[in-house]
Order: structure tokens, then sequence, then C-alpha cells
């Protein structure tokens, strides 16, 4: 099984992998510290809530002692947690004692958060001014919608009809790792580009921002900046319009990629123009573990290998298509049937049974998602099983000898290679035998030499 | 006609053809020509996607449920609360392709239109109701192909009124078409009182039934309910046949319609027979009667049932209802027995007037009406007969019949067919089926030798309504002994594969191991079936059960079914194929399938049915709310060879039905070893060597005589080419692999065993 190379765990591990420097800079904005308080394990939050209003640095023998004996793992993993993300500050006293203390960037920042309120540095402009905002419903989709528009493109340029402005450069940084290309030929989706798009939106839009902020230096874009505006950007509410004036140039310059990838609309006023944070914003200051905002899944699998999927997007079919055989297109429906040659194909670009297998457990249509299992499982079975039987054969590169001169020379043949540990096959009736490539030489020098 | 829409891609429809298809398939020899879900089925002809995406969604289409779309194909949501009404109407329009939990597929076929059309639906009707029920705006070509199929269907109507032949139809037009033939104007015989066509014109009751009005709006079934004038001119009922001809698709294209006036047939004598009260038809048996009987008279034709449905109480009802002479066609002598019984267990009907006809019992029949049951065979047999049989048959020739019931029609060869119908002359025709499949693929004939399809059940409603039984699939994998592998492979062995692949040592443990299972853990009654003669006997000595199979005596099948039924000590009995029909075993409960018939759908879904006859009181058995499986159908596969192949195309059409196959790869578990036969090397070799010795005939196929559509099977096969673009399992093509190594290939064993098989787990847990 091929090891799954993408990780996108949380927003909070890329923030903890920053320099310190970095780091304390970031803890200046006030909703940044909150983001992080959120994402802290229970413990992490009382411990820092705790320290919030003292000074002196504290021993951790102390804090060791407010916990039960039974508690001890939470301890250590809340304690760590803190120390990477440099919320504690770690030294060791006088008396060669580890202590703890609240950053103070962090501290002040969280202080004057609690004392005077979170304000964003903008306020929502006044509904007489924004008219025609769309709904949540509307926006929702358009979010999707956008993603979908991105992903697609991402995937093949051919595949949209009106493509979004990300820049062609940009693209390439998201498609490094997804798509291969060699020489003139179309680009192809690698193994993690498969397993890319079989991942769930927030698992995508995770990847997509860690390349976009991993590349930020390259574009002369500073990525504690990037980082502090996404994610005062996730502490707006969905559905409400702000002023773009508002915004730092520097933010402005990147407002058009966010609403390129769905995190924002753009609208335009008479004068004002504004942007309206959708929801794939705001879960960016949500770990990805409690994501409970699952959409509706949309897939329904039969007993006789047929896939109902209640979609009209072409993203859907393209992702059904990696391992399915689409047969029909209706307005609302795409209809496809698993085949045995339809998984070959997708066991060879490095898709993996159960990656299929969870793709449609995770999208069960609501008909289906309540019934155990979700998929049939004589389907999984048999996937599981088709893939199984994949590797029963093994391909080892070999030459075959025969015609040997005379018996003596067959068997020495054969103990150079079995010396070699490459002798694979041998009739010692016929005189025929397998080695392994590598061992072709030693074989093919014993030979000569007994010429 | 023959101006048509075409798909988006301007490709022309493959099976979308009007009327004019059955000139084709006449020409073409109906070869590719299997409406019923069978190959091409799933086909898509050149693997391109369909694209219907531009149809237009209607607003509320989310109260809808179904999707129609140009090529005829069907989509209809189970989970919609008007799914009962769409079902009943799909299948009375459209040939159901498959049919699982969530989604059916169905295809409108000009067949399948016919037979909504003798039904009594309306072209009008069939449109405007698709259009209700349909999401999206109906495709224009799908409105215009039910146009072209039902122009000329249903429009005649060939009625035998007080014993008098007349061609009947509400368009005089229709009327005067048949009439400027020459065959038909001159069978026709004009009397006096008739208008200006010469046409004789009543008014005929508008159907009872109006199942589908209540889709429609109140002027609709106003107009629906209004009393219909129909036209008619009489025949000569000499020229009966002729005419019939004449009008078929392949002539005039007129087919007609056959109804049977019984109630004013005052020439053939009454047969007094009425439903006993304890006899009460399940719904979904009255409804497939309410499909025949609708306007009050009998309408020829077939109905579609799982075996253990009640298919026989159907046909004793039909023939209470008639109450004239029925004469009753069954595959062998022990189906007429368990018929003759039928007729006398569900009716008032006298012991006397009940005759049975087979080689071993011939009683004879003379005047007033009588019901008669015999076999295919006895009356299309062409060699000399013995002068008893001779008076017999002549008085089955002379005789006029209410009713011809015929069982298990979808195995009798067409021309056999032919014959009987020719030779018996009858008003009404009935045939009983449980699964419209045949590998020979000539089921089209059926529907203008006996008429439409009337009725089909759904096999997983009637799972949910208690009325079959549930059962557990399963395709146990046995990897071949690597001696037998070695043997297998080898060319001169070719015709003893199958025999090398049947004893299989460790198919035989896991058969071992399954019959111990269930006799002694949950006390089931088990059918062992074997194709191949040579295994059934070896299997059944080595493991000391009883066996049935061709040459079987009457008498002797008769005590040992007898005993699997009544002993407590007879709990397995091994068969051969002739235990695919027929043969009523309602005790057993598992099946064990050692051997089989190449790919043949018919035959798994045959045998299935010998254990769906839900078995207890559905409140026992629906303990804890969700019905637990009570039965057991086990198909033992050796992998690697041939077998695989076969078995998954043999799956089609169970799964088609809703049916899953669960793959189980380690049986028997490990742990049983030496308690099971063949344990150790020695005995393995043995076989082997018994089996390796065995001439060629001895290890071949079962011959029966009765079994023609075998040979019809092998051209099937051999024709077939293109499985790998079937959905799911049926792509399967199982691959044959040889590691080289000498060592014979080991199946990998699935990740986590304890997943796998809840159903073993359950048990040994």
């Amino acid at each position: 099984m091929p090891e799954v190379r993408i990780i996108a765990k949380n927003f909070m591990d890329m923030v903890a992998s920053m320099p310190a420097m970095k780091l304390d800079k970031l803890y200046e904005n006030g909703f940044i510290c909150e983001a992080i308080l959120r994402s802290l394990p229970p413990l992490g939050k009382k411990y820092v809530l705790q320290l919030l209003h003292i000074d002196v640095p504290v021993a951790a023998k102390l804090l060791e002692e407010w916990v039960l004996p039974d508690g001890y793992t939470k301890h250590r993993v809340a304690i760590d947690r803190l120390v990477q993300l440099r919320v504690f500050v770690e030294a060791v006293d006088r008396k060669n004692d580890k202590t703890y203390k609240l950053n103070p960037t962090f501290q002040k920042s969280l202080q004057k958060l609690l004392v005077h309120g979170g304000t964003l540095p903008r306020e929502p402009m006044p509904s007489n001014i924004t008219v025609r905002l769309p709904t949540l419903d509307d926006l929702e989709a358009y979010a999707l919608q956008q993603w979908e528009c991105f992903l697609l493109q991402l995937i093949s340029s051919s595949l949209v009809e009106k493509p979004s402005n990300i820049s062609s450069s940009l693209m390439k940084v998201f498609q490094r790792r997804l798509l291969s290309q060699r020489d003139k030929e179309a680009p192809k989706l690698t193994e993690s580009g498969f397993q890319f798009l079989l991942m769930e939106t927030n698992a995508q839009l995770w990847y997509i921002i860690r390349e976009y902020i991993s590349n930020s230096e390259e574009r002369g874009v500073d990525a504690a900046d990037l980082i502090s505006f996404m994610l005062e950007l996730s502490f707006h509410v969905i559905g409400e319009a702000y002023n773009i004036n508002s915004l730092t140039d520097f933010q402005r310059s990147i407002i058009r990629d966010l609403a390129d990838l769905g995190l924002v609309k753009l609208q335009q006023g008479r004068k004002e123009s504004w942007f309206i944070p959708t929801k794939l914003a705001t879960n960016l200051s949500v770990s990805l573990a409690d994501s409970s905002s699952r959409k509706e899944g949309f897939v329904v699998v039969e007993t006789n290998f047929r896939v109902y999927a209640y979609s009209t997007s072409r993203l859907h079919c393209e992702i059904l298509r990696l391992f399915s055989k689409v047969e029909y297109q209706l307005p609302n429906l795409i209809v496809g049937a698993i085949t045995k040659e339809s998984l070959y194909n997708a066991f060879e670009n490095g898709i993996t049974a159960e990656q299929i297998i969870s793709f449609l457990q995770q999208n069960a249509h609501p008909r289906v998602a309540d019934r155990t299992p979700t998929v049939p499982e004589n389907v999984t079975d048999q996937i599981r099983l088709w893939e199984s039987d994949l590797n029963r054969v093994e391909m080892t590169e070999a030459y075959y000898y025969d015609e040997f001169p005379s018996r003596d020379v067959f068997e020495g043949a054969c103990d150079t290679a079995r010396e070699w540990n490459g002798l694979l096959w041998e009739d010692s009736k016929k005189m025929h035998m397998v080695v392994k490539t590598g061992v072709h030489t030693y074989v093919r020098e014993y030979l000569r030499s007994q010429k | 006609m023959g101006q048509h829409g075409h798909g988006d891609k301007g490709r022309p429809f493959k099976k979308f053809k009007p009327s004019n298809k059955f000139e084709d398939s006449s020409k073409r020899g109906f070869d590719d020509d299997d409406v019923y879900g069978g190959d091409d089925a799933h086909d898509e002809d050149d693997g391109k996607v369909k694209d219907f995406s531009k149809l237009e969604l209607k607003p509320d289409h989310l109260n809808r449920p179904l999707w129609a779309c140009g090529n005829g194909r069907i989509f209809l949501e189970t989970f919609s609360p008007l799914y009962k009404q769409a079902y009943d109407f799909l299948i009375a329009i459209a040939e159901p392709v498959c049919r699982p939990e969530s989604m059916h597929e169905y295809n409108l076929t000009p067949h399948s239109l016919y037979a909504a059309v003798s039904v009594g639906l309306e072209t009008e009707t069939i449109i405007s109701v698709l259009n209700k029920l349909s999401k999206t705006k109906l495709p224009k070509e799908m409105i215009s192909f039910i146009h072209d199929s039902t122009a000329n269907y249903g429009k005649v109507k060939l009625v035998l009124k007080k014993n008098r032949y007349f061609i009947e139809s509400p368009f005089p037009e229709v009327l005067k078409t048949l009439l400027k033939d020459e065959v038909i104007s001159r069978a026709r015989i004009t009397s006096e009182g008739t208008n200006g066509d010469g046409f004789t014109i009543s008014k005929a009751a508008g159907e009872i039934e109006g199942r589908h009005d209540e889709l429609l709006n109140e002027a609709e079934v106003a107009a629906a309910a209004e009393e219909k004038e129909t036209h008619a001119f009489e025949i000569n009922p000499s020229q009966v046949e002729n005419v019939k001809q004449r009008c078929l698709p392949n002539a005039l294209n007129y087919p007609m319609l056959e109804e049977y006036d019984f109630r004013n047939d005052t020439v053939n004598p009454d047969l007094d027979m009425e439903l006993k009260p304890q006899a009460q038809p399940r719904p979904y048996q009255e409804k497939s009667l309410s499909k025949m009987f609708g306007n009050g008279r009998a309408r020829s034709g077939i109905i579609v049932l799982p075996c253990g449905a009640g298919k026989s109480l159907v046909g004793v009802s039909a023939a209470s209802r008639i109450k004239k002479s029925c004469l009753c066609l069954a595959t062998n002598a022990v189906s007429v027995d368990q018929w003759a019984f039928q007729f006398k267990l569900w009716s008032t009907i006298r012991e006397e007037n009940i005759c049975r006809f087979t080689s071993d019992s011939k009683e004879r029949f003379r005047g007033n009406a009588r019901v008669v049951v015999t076999t295919y065979n006895m009356v299309a047999f062409g060699g000399k007969r013995s002068e008893e049989s001779e008076k017999i048959i002549e008085e089955i020739r002379n005789r006029e019949w209410g009713l011809l019931l015929m069982d298990e029609v979808h195995v009798v060869p067409a021309h056999m067919f032919r014959k009987v119908i020719s030779i018996t002359k009858s008003h009404c025709k009935l045939g009983l089926t449980a699964t419209l499949v045949r590998e020979d693929e000539r089921i089209t004939d059926l529907n203008f030798l006996i008429g439409p399809k009337l009725y089909e059940a759904n096999w997983l409603d009637l799972v949910k309504g208690g009325f079959i039984a549930n059962v557990q699939c399963a395709e146990v994998w046995c990897p071949m002994t690597r001696e037998f592998f070695a043997e297998y492979l080898k060319k001169e062995n070719s015709k003893k594969r199958q025999a090398l692949y049947v004893m299989n040592p460790n198919k035989f443990r896991a058969c071992e191991f399954l019959i111990n299972y269930h006799e002694r853990a949950r006390g089931d009654k088990i059918i062992v079936f074997a194709d191949n003669l040579f295994a059934l006997t070896e299997y059944a000595m080595k493991l000391r059960k009883p066996m049935i199979y061709g040459a079987t005596s009457h008498v002797e099948r008769t005590k040992i079914l007898q005993a699997f039924k009544t002993s407590k000590d007879v709990n397995t009995v091994f068969l051969s194929k002739v235990g695919d029909n027929s043969i009523d075993i309602p005790e057993a409960n598992v099946i064990i399938q050692i051997s089989s018939h190449a790919g043949s759908r018919r035959q798994e879904a045959q045998r299935l049915g010998r254990i769906l006859r839900a078995k207890g009181k559905l409140q026992d058995r629906m303990a804890g709310g969700k019905e637990e499986y009570n039965a057991f159908f086990y198909s033992l596969v050796s992998t690697d060879t041939q077998e695989m192949y076969y078995s998954t195309k043999r799956q089609q059409f169970l799964i088609d039905q809703g049916y899953s196959f669960k793959v189980i790869t380690s049986l028997p578990p490990p742990d049983e070893g030496p308690r099971l036969s063949y344990h150790h090397l020695d005995d393995q070799l043995a076989l082997l060597s018994k089996v390796l010795s065995a001439g060629d005939d001895a290890v071949g196929l079962e011959q029966l005589e009765e079994d023609t559509d075998e040979i019809a099977l092998r051209h099937a096969r051999r024709s077939q080419g293109s499985m790998s673009a079937m959905s799911g399992a049926k792509g399967m093509v199982y691959m044959e692999y040889s590691t080289g190594k000498g060592k014979a290939p080991v199946k990998s064993k699935p990740k986590d065993p304890s997943k796998r098989h809840h159903l073993f787990r359950k048990r040994f847990g």
C-alpha cells in the first residue's frame, strides 16, 4: 500500500512549526490568541486561563499537583502542546526546577481581548449600502461551487469553461505534488493527486492553504501576515459584508485569491466594494477533527455494484470516474457501475481499495447513511478481494538459460546463482534455469570462465 | 414510423426502435433480442456516457420518483412516497433491468409497451402518467417512441364469443386495413344487421381496474371510465390460426390480443369448481389475477412470480374463475402429481374431474368439463404412441379448452410450444414462470405464442412482505489443491476439467462442513445440487446421503422425497439437475451447489427457488423487528478455474433482483482438520486417480431428454463476448494464473477475517 503522503491535520500545526520570532509577532493579534486558545486540548485551555494573570514563573511541579494521577497523560499532552506553540515559555529556576510562564505577548493580547472584548479591525457595512447580499444558502452554494471550479481547474484546466483568476504560477504550486507532467503529454494525476480528490472538502482546503502559505515567502509575502489575516478572517461573521477599503494593501492583494478559492465572495456596489466571508473561511480556525459540519452525502451504492450519485457536479463525476464506469448523466444524478476493469484502473493509479470504500462510506446519501453497512458488504468485500487478487502475482525480471554444455556447468551455474541468492527456478532434468536479472552478470562471468 | 428521434450525440438507439424492429428481428432470428434483462440489459454499446443532463428538471422534482431517459431507460427511487404507484405502473409498461434496494432500472421496449397496451393502458395514459411521475420533462424521443410502439398494438382483439370468433377493434379504419389482406377477407363471415361498413357495433365495458387513474386528474378519469364503442367482424373458426398469423408483426403488424368472454360462453359446459374459503390469495396474487381478468374477460398472457411465491394458487384461481375445461401442462411427471394435488388442495373440484396423463398414469376422461394435467412432452410427442395414449391425445385435440395453463414456460423450447399450441384449441392461455430468462434468447416468441407479460413481482418486496424466505446467498471460494490444479492445467485433461474442479478435495471438505453444520447445529434440511453425475455419486456415496438423478425411477424418487420430508434421519438429499424444476421440496431451507450448468442464470434462480417458500409464521420469523436469514444458498466454486467465470455470470439474474452474494474465502475452518474427509494427502491422491481413470463420458454432464435448452445455452455462450462491459460482478472475468514455481496458488486471505464472515462469526461466536 502506498504511503499516504498528503497530511492535512490542522492549521495550528502549521502555526506551531513557525520560528519563535514569527510566532511572537503573530501573538500581537488578539484573534490569533483566541484561535490558538480554542484549538488547545481542554486541560491546556484551563492552564492558560489560570496563568493568565500571573506574571511570575510557576514551577512545573506545582502544575503537576493540580492533576489527578490518572490524568497525567492528558497533562503531558497539554503541556507539550503549549510549549510547542510557545504559549508557555519554559525556564529553569534557581533550584534547577523547571518552570512555566505564559508568553508575555500572548498574555498581553489575551488579557486585552478579555477586557475589551474582541473587536475586529472592521465593522460590517450597513445594509442600506450593501444591497442584494446573498442568503446564507446561496453563499454556501457559491463557496462550494468556487471550490469545485478551483479543483476542476487544478486537475485539468480543460475541464472548466470559465477559469478563475488564480495565476498559472500559483496554480503550478498547488499542482506540484498532485500532477505530474512528462514532456508534452497532458499532465496526469499522481497517486497523491488521486488521494487528494477522494479527501473531504475541509481536508482538501487545508492542503491547499498549507501549500499557499508555505509558498508565500517565494512570492514575497510574509507567512505570518498571511496566517494572521486568515485567522482574523475566520472571526468575521458569515454572510456579512465588509468594506474592501478596510483592508491593508497586503490583504487586498490576496483577497482575490481567497475569493477564487471560495473563502470570500466579492461584490461591488455603486461606490464601495466589499467582501463576504463564507463558511470555508470561518472553518479555518476550527481543527479538522472537530469539523462536525459535514456536508450531506450523495452516493448510493447498490448490491449489484451500481453507483447512483445525486449530484450535478462535474467534479463528482470526475471523482467517480476514478474508480467506476460512468454510464448515465441525468440532470441531477450520475449513474455508474463499479466493474473489475474500473477498479483495476484505480488500483493502477495508486488508489487503494480502502480509499475507495471510505469515500463511498463518507459520502453516503442520507437515505442509506443510517443503514449498516452504508455500502453493501458484498461490494466492499469484492473491492478488497479484487485488490488482493492483484497482489497474488509478483513480477521479477529474470534471465532464462538453457543448452548448457554439460551437467557440471549447469550445476556450477546454479550454485553461482544460488550463492548470490538469485536462483528463481531450475529444472535439473532438462537443465534449464531462471535467475534474477541482478545475478545475470555473475552467472555470465562464471559461464565465460568455464569456456 | 421509421422516423424517430436520436440520442444527443446523434447515435441511433440500439433497442429503441419503433415497431419495425420486429421485422428486423425476424430476419435475424431474434438472436440479439434479449429484452428481458439478458446479456445486453446493462449493455453500454460503445462505452460512452449517455448524457441526458440537459433534460429540464421540474421545480418539484424532489416529490417525483423517476427519471426517464431518451433511450428508454427509466430510473426509479424506491424511497419515494409514490414508489408503490410508480412501481405498479412501471411494471406494466417497462421491463425491469435491475431491482435492488434503493434504485430500480427499467427499459421501455416495444414488447413491454405491447404488454401495457394489452392490459388496457392507452398511449395517452402511458405518456401522461409517466410525465406526472417524472422528475424531468419527458424527452421528446420517449414520447414519440411510445406513440410509435403503441400505434398498432392492442388495437385489434380476437374474441371468442358464444363460440363465434370475432375480430374486434375500437377503430373501424384498422379493421378496414386488415380486410384488405386477402387471407383475412376470405376468412370473414358476413352476416346481416350490420352498419355501413359491415361491422357490428357494441359497447364494451371500460377497464374496471383503474389503478393508475389516481395519478390522473378527474377529467382524464372520466374519459377512461367512459364506455367505448367497438367494431367487429366475424371470422371463420377454421381460419383463426391463419388470420392470427397474418396479424403478426412480421406481416400486417397488428398483433391480436386474445380475450375470452367466458361468462357468455354457453357452448362449453361449466366445470363445477370454486376456490376453497381457506385459499386466500395474497395481495400480489390478487394483483396478477386482476391484470388477467381486468375487464371481465380472461386475457392470455404470462405471470411471473418467484418460485415459492404461490404460482399454483394463481393457476388454480384462474381456472376456478373461468370454470371451464382446463388443460394444465407441466414439465415432468412429479410436477404433474403436484399440480393435481394443488387443484384438490385449493379448489372444491371433485376428485373424478381431475385426470392425470403421464407415461405412468393414463387416466381416461370423457364427456363433461375436466381438469387434465399432463406434461409438454406427452402432448408434443411426435413418435408412435400406445393405443391408449393415442385415444387420450385425440380427446385433448378435439376438445375446446377454456384455459390452457402452462407451468414453467421459460424451460420449454419454442418449437415444442408451437406444437402444443397448435394441437390444443384453447380460449385463453396462461403461462406461469419464475424467471423470464432464457439463455437461448427466444423469450420474445412467448410474447406472441402465449401473450404479453401480465404481471411480474418484485422479489425483494415479497421478501420484505414475508411471503418468500429471506435467503443469505454466499459464494464459497475453495482453492484447488496443488495436485488437482496441476492436472487441471494439463491439456490432455481438458475433458475432465469439470470433474477436477468439482472433485477438488477442498470443495468436498467445504461441502461436508456445511452439511454437518446445518444438520447438527441448526437442524436444517439441505439439498445438494450437482450437475456432474460422477461428482454427485462420489459425494453422495462418501457422505452416505440419498441421491436422485435422471435415471432414478418415479417410485424411488417419491420414496426418497417422502423420507426427506418426514424422517428425522434424512436431512440431506443430493439432486442432479432433475431437481432444478418442479420437484417441490418445501421442507428444504439450505442449498449447497457443488456443480452447475455453465453460466445459466436461469438455473441459479430456479435452484434458489427451491428454498424460497417461506416457512413458519411471519411473526415468528420477524423476531426483533428485522427478519433474520432463514434460508441459505451456498455456491461452492474452485478458485482459479472456469467455475469462477461461470459463477459470476450465473448470479447476474439474482443480483439484478436485489440479492447479493457474500464471498466466503476460508471454509472449512482450519481447526476442522481430520474431522472432515480427504484430510490426508493420500486420500486426496486416491480421489485424484479415481477422477483421472474414469472415462471422459463418465465425468461429463448428465444429459436429460427434456433439456433442449442445453444446446441453446452452448450457442449463447459462444456468441456472447462482451462480458467486460457489464456491471460489477458481471464484469469479473476470472483469470487463471500459474505461478511458475510449481507452487499451487494460494488465495490471499482477507485482511480481517473476523470482519469478513459475520455469517460464520455469528455461528461460532
